[in-house]
C-alpha cells in the first residue's frame, strides 16, 4: 500500500500528523498518510483492510483527532474520527499520539473489545500473529472492570477447512467482505444484531467457494482459523519461506511456514499491517483453496527465500531480515528529544562513563573517582 | 386553546377517506405547489424555519437545499415513519387517522425535491397502517394527485410503502437507506451524507412522517405566516406524544408557547399527575433525551419557567437540560424508580445496537448489565462511576447517534438522581421493597447566587 502511494506523481496535499509534515495525494486517507510517517503516531486498525473496497470504519481503534480541518476550512472537527474512512485535505493537521482525547478513546474501545474476549491465548491458533493481542498490549490494561460472564454462542461448523470461534470474534465484517469480493454467491454473514451478532451460515452449510479461504487470513483474531493447521504448532516455532507454484486458479505466491522439513500452513503474502501483498500485476494476491490447504508438501513448492518478517510480532524474535532498529518518531512528534526522567551521570559519578574500571588496578575506591575529579578541575 | 394546523381536521368522520379529507380542503397545497417552481417551494419551507420532527430539529429547508442535483441521477425522498424511539407515537396517530395529510406533504415535497420516485419507510410494528396508507396512494392516484403528469403540470409521482423488519436502528437514516435497498440495515460511515449519495447511491432526502406533513400547512398559509406561529427558532406546531403517569395520555398539538408546567397540569393537555399524586421526574423527548427531574423540569436553572419548545428545553445543555428530541413526552410519578426505568432503557438500546462499532456494541451490553446488579440491589457504589465512565466513552465515538442515544439517559440518570443510585446500594434490601420515591427532587431550586463576573 505505501508503494502504491510512492509510485503517484509528486503528492499535492500537505498533511501534519502528530507535528510530522508530509505530502500525500488526494485521496489518501489519513491511516494510510499515518503508516507513511510510522512507529507510534500510526493508529492501530483492526478493520479496515487495504485490499477489501468498503471495510473500515467500525472497529473505532484508529479514531484520531482533526485539529485544523484543511487550509480553506481550518475549523477543527468535533467529533473523533475514523481515520481509516476520512480522506485528507490540504492543509489538515490531525492527532493521534498527541490528543489525550485520542488515547483515553482508544483505551477504551481496547478495553471494550476485550470485555468479552474469551482470552484464550495460550490454546489459540492466531497467538502470536493476532491483532488484538498486539492491540491489547500496546493500549490494554492489565486488569479487568468487566465483572460479567463472557458471551457464548452455539457452536457453527463451517466444513473441513475453515474453524470458527465466535467467541473470538471482534465483529470487523472483514470476512463478509471478503467474500461478498471474491466469491460469486455470500454463503455466511453477520446474523442477528447487537452483542448477541454472529458469524455464521443460517442454514449450518459448509463454506466451499475455492477463494474462501482467504477469509482466515482477513481475520485480525483467532475467529477463523485454518482446521488443516489447528493445534499442529505456534507460529513463532515455524519458519516462514516465500514459495510459489504454477496454480490454475491463483496467482501460486503464498508463504510457506513449516517446521524442519514439514509444511504446516500455507498462507498469502502479507505486509507488516497484516494486509495481503498485491503481485506483480498490481492485483492482491489473494490464494485459492487448494494452495492453501491442499499442497502441504515441499515438492508442491518452489520456494523464493526467507520471508521478510517485520518487528513488530513474535514471529519475528527470531528471524527478521536486519538489525536495524525501527524508526524512531518521539523526537519528531514532540518538536524535542524526551526529557529523562533523571539523568544518572549529572547526580552519581559512579557511573562516569569516561572512566574505564576495568583499566585501574584493583577495586575502584573513592579515591579514583575524587581524583578524576582533580584531574577534571586542573583541566578546567 | 392553540392553533392548530395538523390535527385541524382529526375529529371529522371519515377523514381518513379521499372524498372526505378533499371536501375539508385537502390537496389545495399541492394545487398551489405546483403552480410554483420548485426553488420557490424549498424557499418557502426555508422561510417557515421549519424544523426536524424526528429528533434532530435540523431546519428542513436547508436540508433540502443540500441535496446535490447531478444531471441524469433520479432523486430520492424518503419517508422516515420508523417510529421506534419509546415513548414516541405522534407518526402512528397522523399514519393512522390522516394518511391523505402525509400523501398530500409527501407530494409537494417530491416536487420541491425533484423526487419522481418517493417511499414511505414504515416500521414493522406498524403492521396494520401500510394497509391504511396503501389505499391513501391509490385514491390519491385515482384522483390524478399521482401518477403521470400530475395535475397537467407534467410531473410525475410514484410513492411506494415500504416495510421494515421491526429494528429501531433503521430509523437512523443511512440505516434506513440500507434497509430500504434490501440490506443489512447498518448505518452507513458519513460523509458521504445522504444528500449527496443515499438510497442506490443517488442523492436522497429522508425526513420525517410530522415533517413532511407539516409542510402541507406552510404551503397553504406561506411560510412567513407559518414563522409567526410559535417563538424564537421553534417556528410552527409540533406534535407531542404524552404518556406515562398523566390522566390524559395522547396526542397534542402544541404551538410550542406554552410551559412544561401547563401542559403537564392544564386540564386541556395532560390534566396533571394520576391518582393526585405528585411529579417525580420526566423524559421530555422520547428515550433517548436526558431525564429531568420535576424542579429542572418546570424551572430552567436561571429560574424561568420552562417552555415547551427546541430552545427552553435545551436551555442550560445537557447539565441542567434535555432535549425536545422527538416529542415522546414520558412523566414519571413519586412512586417510579429512576434506576429501574434506566436498566429499562440501558436494555433496549443494548438489544437494538446494531452491533457494528465495538463502543456500542459492548458498552451498552455492559451498562444494562451493570444497571440491572444496582436494580437488584447486589451493585457496588463503584459501579455507579463505572456507569458514569462507560457512557462517556461510547458517546461521540460511534458512527451513528444510536451510542449517543444510549448513553444520554444513563448520564442524566446518574447526573441529577445519583442518590437514589447509591440508596440502591447502600440500602439494598430495602430497595427491593420499596422506592426511593420524591427525596428532595420536588422542591424548589436553589437560587444560584449571581456570579461574579
Amino acid at each position: 500500500m505505501a508503494d502504491e502511494i510512492k509510485q503517484q506523481p509528486p503528492a499535492n496535499f500537505k498533511v501534519t500528523i502528530d507535528n510530522v509534515t508530509l505530502e500525500v495525494p488526494p485521496g489518501t486517507t489519513i491511516l494510510q498518510a499515518a503508516r507513511l510517517v510510522g512507529g507510534d503516531v500510526t493508529p492501530p486498525a483492526m478493520c479496515f483492510y487495504t485490499p477489501l473496497k468498503g471495510s473500515g470504519g467500525k472497529c473505532r481503534t484508529c479514531l484520531v483527532e482533526v485539529s485544523k480541518g484543511s487550509e480553506k476550512d481550518p475549523r477543527p472537527m468535533p467529533k473523533l474520527v475514523a481515520s481509516c474512512r476520512t480522506t485528507v485535505m490540504d492543509g489538515m493537521e490531525v492527532k493521534s499520539i498527541t490528543s489525550e482525547r485520542v488515547i483515553a478513546a482508544r483505551n477504551s474501545v481496547v478495553e471494550f473489545l476485550l470485555i468479552n474476549h474469551p482470552l484464550d491465548c495460550p490454546i489459540c491458533d492466531q497467538a502470536g500473529e493476532c491483532h488484538l493481542q498486539d492491540l491489547s498490549y500496546e493500549h490494554g490494561k492489565a486488569g479487568t472492570r468487566y465483572e460479567f460472564k463472557r458471551r457464548s454462542f452455539k457452536k457453527h461448523n463451517l466444513g473441513k477447512y475453515i474453524q470458527l470461534h465466535m467467541t473470538r470474534c471482534i465483529l470487523c465484517y472483514r470476512c463478509v467482505f471478503t467474500a461478498d469480493q471474491l466469491t460469486n454467491k455470500r454463503q455466511h454473514g453477520i446474523l442477528d444484531r447487537g452483542d448477541h451478532a454472529e458469524i455464521a451460515t443460517y442454514i449450518e452449510k459448509s463454506l466451499d467457494n475455492e477463494f474462501i479461504g482467504n477469509v482466515i487470513d482477513v481475520c485480525p483474531v483467532g475467529a477463523l482459523t485454518d482446521k488443516t493447521f489447528r493445534f499442529k504448532n505456534r507460529v513463532w516455532f515455524t519458519k516462514p519461506v516465500d514459495a510459489h507454484r504454477d496454480c490454475p486458479t491463483c496467482c501460486g505466491k503464498v508463504t510457506l511456514w513449516a517446521r524442519g522439513p514439514e509444511v504446516l500452513r500455507v498462507t498469502a503474502r502479507k505486509d507488516q499491517w497484516g494486509e495481503i501483498l498485491p503481485t506483480e500485476d498490481g492485483k492482491t494476491g489473494w490464494i485459492c483453496n487448494e494452495c492453501r490447504f491442499e499442497k502441504k508438501d515441499e515438492k508442491d513448492w518452489i520456494i523464493d527465500g526467507p520471508m521478510k518478517v517485520a518487528r513488530h510480532s513474535v514471529i519475528g524474535a527470531n528471524h527478521y531480515e536486519v538489525l536495524d532498529t525501527p524508526k524512531e518518531t518521539i523526537d519528531e512528534v514532540m518538536g524535542r528529544a524526551p526529557k529523562l526522567l533523571m539523568d544518572i551521570h549529572s547526580v552519581s559519578e559512579v557511573n562516569d562513563p569516561s572512566l574505564d574500571l576495568s583499566k585501574i588496578e584493583g577495586p575502584a575506591t573513592g579515591a579514583v573517582f575524587n581524583h578524576k575529579k582533580m584531574i577534571g578541575e586542573k583541566k578546567d | 386553546m392553540s392553533r392548530k394546523l395538523l390535527l385541524e381536521n382529526a375529529h371529522i368522520e371519515g377523514i381518513r377517506y379521499y372524498d372526505v379529507y378533499r371536501k375539508n380542503g385537502g390537496y389545495r397545497s399541492v394545487e398551489k405547489a405546483l403552480k410554483m417552481t420548485p426553488d420557490e417551494v424549498v424557499e418557502e419551507v426555508k422561510k417557515s424555519g421549519l424544523r426536524g420532527r424526528g429528533g434532530a430539529g435540523f431546519p428542513t429547508g436547508m436540508k433540502w437545499s443540500f441535496i446535490a442535483k447531478p444531471e441524469g441521477v433520479p432523486r430520492h425522498l424518503v419517508c422516515n415513519a420508523d417510529e421506534s424511539e419509546p415513548g414516541t407515537f405522534k407518526d402512528r396517530y397522523l399514519m393512522e387517522f390522516l394518511p391523505h395529510l402525509l400523501i398530500e406533504g409527501l407530494i409537494v415535497s417530491s416536487y420541491a425535491l425533484g423526487s419522481n420516485t418517493t417511499y414511505i419507510y414504515i416500521r414493522g410494528e406498524y403492521a396494520w397502517i401500510p394497509d391504511i396508507l396503501e389505499q391513501a396512494i391509490a385514491e390519491a392516484k385515482a384522483n390524478g394527485f399521482l401518477g403521470k403528469n400530475i395535475l397537467n403540470t407534467g410531473f410525475d409521482c410514484e410513492i411506494y410503502v415500504q416495510r421494515g423488519a421491526g429494528a429501531y436502528i433503521c430509523g437512523e437514516e443511512t440505516a434506513l437507506i440500507e434497509s430500504l435497498e434490501g440490506k443489512r440495515g447498518n448505518p452507513r460511515i458519513k460523509p458521504p451524507f445522504p444528500a449527496v449519495k443515499g438510497a442506490w447511491d443517488r442523492p436522497t432526502v429522508v425526513n420525517n412522517v410530522e415533517t413532511l406533513a407539516a409542510v402541507v400547512p406552510i404551503i397553504n398559509i406561506g411560510g412567513e405566516e407559518y414563522a409567526k406561529i410559535g417563538v424564537g427558532r421553534s417556528t410552527g406546531t409540533k406534535l407531542i406524544s404524552a404518556c406515562g403517569n398523566i390522566n390524559k395520555p395522547g396526542v397534542y398539538e402544541i404551538d410550542m408557547t406554552i410551559s412544561v408546567e401547563e401542559f403537564i397540569f392544564s386540564e386541556e393537555w395532560c390534566g396533571g399527575i394520576k391518582n393526585g399524586k405528585r411529579l417525580k421526574a420526566c423524559i421530555p423527548g422520547g428515550s433517548s433525551v436526558p431525564i429531568l427531574p420535576a424542579n429542572l423540569l418546570l424551572k430552567t436553572a436561571k429560574g424561568e419557567s420552562r417552555m415547551m419548545n427546541y430552545e427552553s428545553l435545551s436551555d442550560g445543555g445537557f447539565a441542567t437540560g434535555t432535549m425536545m428530541g422527538s416529542g415522546g413526552f414520558i412523566v414519571f410519578d413519586e412512586d417510579q424508580c429512576v434506576v429501574k426505568n434506566t436498566y429499562t432503557l440501558a436494555r433496549f438500546y443494548r438489544h437494538e445496537s446494531c452491533g457494528q462499532c465495538s463502543p456500542c456494541r459492548e458498552g451498552t451490553g455492559w451498562m444494562e448489565k451493570l444497571l440491572l446488579r444496582l436494580e437488584k440491589g447486589q451493585g457496588k457504589v463503584s459501579d455507579i462511576d463505572l456507569l458514569w465512565d462507560i457512557q462517556s466513552k461510547i458517546e461521540g465515538n460511534t458512527i451513528c447517534p444510536l451510542g449517543d442515544a444510549a448513553a444520554w439517559p444513563v448520564a442524566a440518570a446518574i447526573r441529577h438522581f445519583r442518590d437514589e443510585f447509591e440508596w440502591h446500594v447502600t440500602h439494598a434490601a430495602e430497595a427491593q421493597a420499596r422506592n426511593f420515591g420524591l427525596a428532595h427532587y420536588a422542591d424548589p431550586l436553589p437560587v444560584p447566587e449571581a456570579a461574579a463576573v
